[in-house]
């Protein structure tokens, strides 16, 4: 908690990428998110394109400590037969709270046809989507304006906020057009005046808290908002009450 | 535990922030004014920095330009780049005999078109060693092998090593195991529990605090920093401590 707040990280990952130095060890986790009162982490497992062998490492993750982290179900259309059913069984069976999704995995960017199957299935149920967003060909968050109107019940949420400065106009502009868009702050393109950007031109309550951890200790992600130039009712939204009101918890 | 504000606990050095205008963009600050009031406003008391025009265009005139952002104060600790000509070695060695270098800066040596290796570095890197003059390096912009290798030759020499990235997660450890008189400055490493597992490897003495401003927001990482297994000393030397010491001041 911080200053009453229940804070929630909106873009988390479970799996390991030794490369990077990514692990998901739940101590270290808990240890970096406890430091400085991160309540819950929104988790997510990618690197599965069947879906369900992600979904089940995030779930058994997840069910070691239930009140700390919330899971996020992964599909690809690169196995469009396992969409529907992955996405049925991990809302329904695993209670996942939202959808991942992931264009650099897949040969297509997210506006085209492969991914709607996806979309009416979140906008049936009112979900959540966030997307891996830069200024890559797949991961153009201006796409969102081509998905947004067309599923006005489901939220879409444009993750890292594109990450570099023409992206990250591109997320704004979309969340300027459309009520069910939100820009997530996790990057390591930590610019100075981006969170403030994020604010002021797409609005308080659109700005949600994601660290990318265990990628990306969540420490100073979470640095970025308590030490940026916004109001404190920003902050506020932005660590916890969007992310609440998007989740339903 | 963290609260809406935050402001370091310590006196604190910026070991890493860029002024003036690099040529595809222009500085947030303008002014040695503006400069100063961003870091009081993250309660950042001294700052050492260089020019941006030095980063890829000219070392020799960007020092020139650097003097005109010095402060009365001694706020702002001018660091001098230096690239292997004729030239600009002569330029920080007449500053040196006026006393005014305290450390130099190496920017891109491989899109400069001379590797770092020791037939196209010994000059400088002799002088410097035998000068006892620390030498900041960008992770980014050298060939590891030739880092550790060319530095081995040069064992009195103190460095520190800029902006490693969770790209360079793999290289830190046989880096620093490698150095011993070398230094992480931590701008832009953010792999999860990092700066603590490091710590216990290595000490406190081997980490220091940068903001590589204004790239990144000069926030983020010292929040973080306030927020880790760091005790009170600890802090104090990686927030300003350890920079001194390798600054001589």
């Amino acid at each position: 908690m911080i200053d009453g707040i229940r804070v929630i990280d909106f873009h988390g990952h479970v799996g390991r990428w030794e490369r990077f130095g990514m692990n998901d060890n739940p101590k270290l986790m808990l240890h970096a998110m406890d430091a400085v009162g991160i309540d819950v982490s929104c988790l997510f497992h990618i690197f599965h394109p069947d879906g369900t062998t992600g979904n089940d490492l995030a779930a058994q993750f997840i069910a070691q400590h239930p009140d700390r982290f919330v899971g996020f179900a992964y599909v690809s259309p690169t196995m469009p037969e396992r969409m529907l059913p992955e996405l049925e069984r991990a809302i329904d069976e695993l209670h996942f709270r939202a959808i991942k999704l992931y264009p650099p995995y897949t040969s297509w960017p997210f506006n085209q046809t492969p991914w709607h199957p996806i979309y009416t299935f979140a906008d049936e149920r009112g979900l959540t989507i966030i997307f891996h967003t830069d200024h890559l060909e797949n991961n153009r968050p201006r796409y969102l304006e081509d998905i947004a109107p067309m599923y006005p019940d489901a939220n879409f949420v444009a993750g890292h906020s594109g990450n570099v400065p023409e992206a990250r106009a591109e997320a704004i502009a979309a969340v300027q057009k459309y009520p069910n868009v939100y820009l997530e702050t996790c990057s390591t393109y930590r610019m100075p005046g981006v969170i403030e950007e994020l604010v002021e031109k797409g609005g308080k309550d659109r700005v949600l808290f994601g660290s990318d951890v265990p990628l990306m200790d969540p420490r100073p992600q979470i640095g970025k908002i308590i030490t940026a130039r916004i109001s404190d009712e920003a902050k506020r939204l932005a660590l916890g009450g969007n992310a609440e009101r998007l989740l339903g918890i | 535990m963290s609260s809406l504000s935050f402001s370091p606990r310590i006196p604190v050095i910026d070991a890493n922030v860029c002024v003036g205008n690099h040529y595809t963009e222009p500085s947030p600050c303008q002014s040695q004014a503006q400069l100063i009031d961003e870091m009081g406003y993250h309660g950042i008391d001294r700052a050492v920095i260089y020019h941006a025009q030095t980063e890829e265009i000219s070392p020799t005139d960007g020092n020139r330009l650097l003097d005109d952002w010095l402060d009365e104060g001694g706020r702002l600790i001018p660091q001098w780049s230096v690239t292997p000509t004729t030239d600009s070695l002569t330029q920080i060695q007449a500053m040196h005999h006026e006393g005014r270098v305290r450390s130099v800066r190496l920017h891109n040596t491989q899109s400069a078109g001379l590797p770092f290796r020791s037939w196209g570095y010994d000059n400088l890197l002799s002088w410097l060693s035998e000068a006892g003059i620390p030498l900041w390096i960008p992770l980014m912009d050298v060939d590891p092998h030739d880092l550790i290798t060319t530095l081995q030759a040069y064992p009195d020499l103190k460095t520190v090593l800029l902006g490693a990235h969770y790209t360079h997660a793999l290289v830190i450890r046989p880096m620093l195991d490698s150095l011993a008189n070398a230094s992480l400055e931590l701008s832009r490493y953010e792999p999860i529990g990092e700066v603590e597992s490091l710590k216990r490897q290595f000490g406190a003495s081997r980490l220091i605090y940068g903001s590589w401003y204004p790239r990144y927001a000069m926030g983020p990482i010292l929040f973080y920093l306030h927020h880790t297994d760091l005790n009170e000393d600890e802090l104090h030397m990686v927030c300003a401590g350890n920079v001194e010491r390798i600054l001589g001041i």
